[in-house]
């Protein structure tokens, strides 16, 4: 057993001068590769490297430039919608607000059947408890105490109302007031701002 | 015949003297609509025991000062009672109250002896965000006695969003002038809300959108999701 590395003189290297004539006749003597072969050869090489068929389909269903084209087109209109520009406007403002983390309460109002007003609020943090105060209950902190809903951080209350101007506001571990910062907001009478609700009493 | 023809004059006049947004049935609606508020307004006492001695003592003198004038004196309890529940000293409470019964005493007299209770305390607080009395007229003008709540509310609030009055004013009036427009103001109400929290100019230019959409008749006022239930603003999205 040895583990030298075997090596293989070419003509020039041997000394013997027919020796080396007789090599570089072998050497000659071996045919010429057919080019039809290589190109064979390198094609079924090519294919199996990159997984994809020797030569290209052709037919029908072979992909055409203008359908990416068609689908852009079609993407742009649907989600533009030119025929109605409010519905388009409405979702890319949901989709800007969505897009935020909640950083400040977000409340809304509903009027349901008899006369009843659903006040609900989300706050960006969890609280103890909240309150809804108004001109409806006194501005009184133990009046109207909101539900705990989903999760830690939506409350909601339902408070009967007749129609007209109502004036509210929360409050959150019966010290920190806060407003909706979306609904109608009465100015700052000297204490801090609050909301306007309209009830109209239709429902 | 001609007894006849004398109750019709009769009652000819008692509709002119309503005034021309008020016409026959309106005028009686609009009476409805104020014994209604003066007994919400009745309904409301004071609760002295909220406050100490002399403040309430102090109170009690502006209550009666503004019963004299002939002013509603919910609104001002209402900011006592505010001014209770935020802990607030005494003097503060006062000082606000003064202040909303000045500002209540100037509503009256641009709105008209005919508003209500909610149109005046609307009003009040429209004028302390420093609209003029011109655009509350302006308001007034565009809709009758007892109808006047919802404009002044969404013009106070988009003008404290930052709308210059003079625009403001005209798509509040213009919208308000429109028939059964109360959801279409509070829907630009909510348009400029949202917008304002984008940016400078952005508030302004979500209003001029929205009032060529409604004017136009291409943007719809919010509707009601469902039969039984009727949002009086879109829900958080």
């Amino acid at each position: 057993m040895t583990d030298r590395t075997l090596h293989f003189p070419l003509p020039d290297e041997y000394e013997d001068a027919e020796l080396r004539a007789r090599v570089a006749a072998a050497y000659q003597a071996v045919p010429t590769a057919d080019p039809a072969q290589v190109e064979r050869c390198a094609r079924a090489v090519l294919a199996a490297a990159m997984h994809a068929p020797a030569e290209r389909r052709t037919g029908v269903v072979s992909p055409r430039w203008w359908w990416g084209v068609a689908a852009a087109a079609v993407l742009v209109v649907m989600t533009s919608r030119p025929w109605r520009p409010e519905l388009a406007r409405n979702e890319a403002d949901s989709a800007f607000t969505a897009s935020r983390p909640i950083t400040e309460p977000r409340g809304a109002t509903v009027e349901e059947r008899g006369d009843v007003t659903r006040f609900d609020l989300v706050l960006p943090t969890e609280a103890e408890e909240v309150a809804l105060v108004g001109d409806f209950n006194g501005w009184d902190e133990n009046a109207t105490p909101m539900v705990r809903r989903a999760g830690n951080t939506t409350w909601s209350a339902r408070v009967p109302l007749p129609p007209g101007r109502h004036i509210y506001a929360f409050v959150v571990d019966g010290r920190r007031w806060l407003v909706d910062p979306l609904a109608p907001q009465v100015p700052d009478a000297g204490y801090g701002p609050t909301n306007a609700l309209i009830v109209d009493g239709t429902n | 015949m001609v007894h006849l023809a004398f109750v019709a004059l009769f009652a000819i006049t008692q509709s002119q003297s309503q005034g021309p947004a008020a016409p026959g049935a309106a005028g009686a609606e609009t009476h409805a609509v104020r014994g209604r508020d003066a007994a919400a307004d009745a309904q409301l006492q004071f609760d002295a025991a909220r406050f100490d001695t002399l403040t309430a003592s102090t109170l009690r003198a502006i209550l009666d000062s503004a019963r004299h004038q002939g002013l509603p004196t919910a609104p001002l309890i209402n900011r006592a009672l505010e001014g209770a529940a935020r802990r607030r000293g005494g003097s503060e409470i006062i000082a606000v109250v003064r202040q909303h019964l000045a500002a209540l005493t100037n509503a009256k007299v641009v709105l008209g002896e005919k508003s209500t209770v909610a149109e005046l305390d609307a009003g009040a607080s429209a004028l302390k965000v420093g609209i003029d009395a011109n655009t509350l007229s302006a308001v007034r003008a565009s809709r009758s006695a007892g109808e006047a709540v919802t404009p002044l509310v969404v013009l106070t609030d988009i003008v404290k969003r930052g709308v210059p009055t003079s625009t403001a004013r005209e798509a509040v009036t213009s919208i308000a002038r429109m028939p059964h427009s109360d959801d279409a103001l509070l829907g630009l109400q909510v348009t400029v809300a949202r917008n304002s929290l984008r940016g400078p100019g952005m508030a302004l230019d979500a209003l001029n959108r929205y009032v060529r959409g409604t004017l136009s008749g291409t943007m719809s006022p919010p509707a009601p999701a469902t039969i039984d239930r009727k949002q009086a603003r879109p829900p958080f999205p």
